[in-house]
């Protein structure tokens, strides 16, 4: 049994730069995401119905199809259309337009919960529209979001796993190749696994870590789960995206 | 893009269409099952199954679904066993996956009800369970609800992993049918749209329940 870790882990530079690889694109699908969300975001909170019926379409039909389906549109049915996108490529813009779609809907909530009163104030102190969202509203929407918005970077590098299909050679597609030569399966997802544990965990703390620098009165840090903690009726349950 | 070639092989997308519900029906049922025990062993006081119950949290929620069930589907014959069906492993991953996101949607809503509630129990003579199920668990409903419907709602779009492993369900019949017509576009799309007639209600559904729930 341990032998069969200790060959399983000869391979370990390969699991390495696959982890990588998934690190490297789920960032730029991130990227990705957070310009479309926050596109989204403005487009659907926009008063002209041209700007919100497409952004309200991209939202609907997104959110309504798996994940799977979209990369496989991206790389098999994309190239009838005339665009022919690398495995990789074509796996990136899928996940950054899949999360974008559900990043819309955070940062349109995170938008919407800014008080009313912070507009008018900013209004009455002479601020244009567009600085009075960049400087007084979007700060705000930020921490609103940002426990949301981080736990979809976490829900990316999942999802990153499902290029395999598409024959992108991140960690799972790795995995597999690798089991498919020592046929050691326990072995080899099992590190796959930790690889996996050990970066949406590492996400989670720098997260925390940036909170802690980036917000002036510090965000109220999640509640650790006590057995009928009586003050948490104090904290309104909320809802993990 | 060829249209006709889609009604000529609607016998590949309702049987796709079957094997999607019939995973996704079980899977809710199982997980939900999975979730509960799971937030109440987690909300109890009992050490070790409190901390067993956050690993296993821990686990699934932070390795891929697709893992899960590569791990489940080709470990169990490394195991030596071998009779596992594609049908039983993506079962299985499903369930303990997406029991682990309800898990923590049960919690929630169990934390929310106020410790007097217990107490009050407690004095009127009811056990623990009895507590839980009559008392407790019916006051989440307006907190659990709408995550837990959406949580159903991925699980649903989640089935299309399992064609990975080789189950045949919607995604699987829709690469059929493009294998048959070397045409990717209408199948595919054919595809996205079964899926979209399936998850959209629900996703009306949820929205209205958040509404109710949210305090005007």
């Amino acid at each position: 049994m341990l032998s069969d870790w200790t060959y399983a882990l000869q391979d370990w530079r390969t699991y390495l730069s696959a982890a990588e690889l998934t690190f490297n694109l789920s960032l730029a699908a991130f990227a990705l995401a957070l310009a479309l969300g926050l596109l989204g975001a403005l487009a659907r909170g926009s008063s002209h119905a041209v700007l919100r019926a497409p952004a309200a379409c991209y939202v609907e039909v997104i959110r309504n199809t798996p994940v799977l389906l979209q990369m496989f549109v991206a790389f098999f049915a994309l190239p009838s259309a005339g665009v022919h996108l690398s495995p990789v490529q074509a796996g990136v813009v899928a996940l950054g337009v899949n999360v974008g779609a559900y990043l819309t809907e955070i940062f349109r909530a995170g938008i919407q919960a800014v008080p009313r009163g912070q507009r008018e104030a900013a209004r009455v102190l002479a601020l244009g529209p567009a600085r009075t969202f960049v400087h007084v509203v979007l700060p705000q929407a930020l921490r609103n979001v940002y426990p949301a918005v981080v736990n979809q970077l976490v829900q990316i590098i999942l999802g990153s796993s499902l290029l395999s299909a598409i024959s992108v050679p991140e960690l799972t597609g790795t995995a597999t190749v690798i089991n498919s030569q020592n046929l050691l399966t326990v072995e080899d997802f099992g590190i796959a696994a930790v690889l996996y544990l050990v970066m949406t965990n590492l996400v989670s703390l720098a997260a925390a870590l940036i909170a802690r620098l980036a917000f002036k009165p510090p965000l109220r840090t999640r509640v650790r789960p006590r057995t009928l903690n009586p003050l948490r009726r104090l904290v309104p349950a909320r809802r993990e995206a | 893009m060829n249209w006709s070639t889609i009604w000529s092989n609607h016998g590949l997308f309702t049987s796709g269409l079957e094997g999607t519900v019939e995973l996704a029906a079980t899977a809710v049922v199982t997980g939900t099952v999975v979730g509960l025990l799971v937030a109440a062993v987690r909300t109890s006081r009992v050490p070790v199954l409190a901390q067993l119950g956050r690993l296993y949290l821990e686990v699934f929620r932070g390795t891929p679904l697709l893992v899960q069930m590569l791990f489940i589907y080709f470990g169990a014959a490394y195991q030596g066993i071998s009779n596992i069906t594609v049908y039983e492993a993506a079962l299985i991953a499903l369930t303990l996956y997406e029991g682990a996101y309800m898990a923590e949607i049960f919690r929630a809503g169990i934390e929310a009800v106020p410790r007097g509630q217990w107490e009050a129990s407690r004095v009127l003579g009811l056990g623990p369970v009895q507590t839980f199920t009559t008392v407790i668990l019916p006051q989440t409903r307006t907190i659990v609800l709408p995550p837990l419907v959406g949580q159903y709602l991925s699980l649903i779009k989640d089935t299309s992993i399992a064609v990975v492993i080789g189950y045949v369900e919607l995604m699987r019949q829709g690469q059929a049918v493009i294998d048959r017509t070397s045409d990717p576009v209408a199948p595919y799309l054919t595809v996205a749209a079964l899926y979209f007639i399936i998850c959209f209600p629900l996703s009306l559904a949820v929205r209205r329940m958040e509404r109710k729930a949210a305090p005007a």
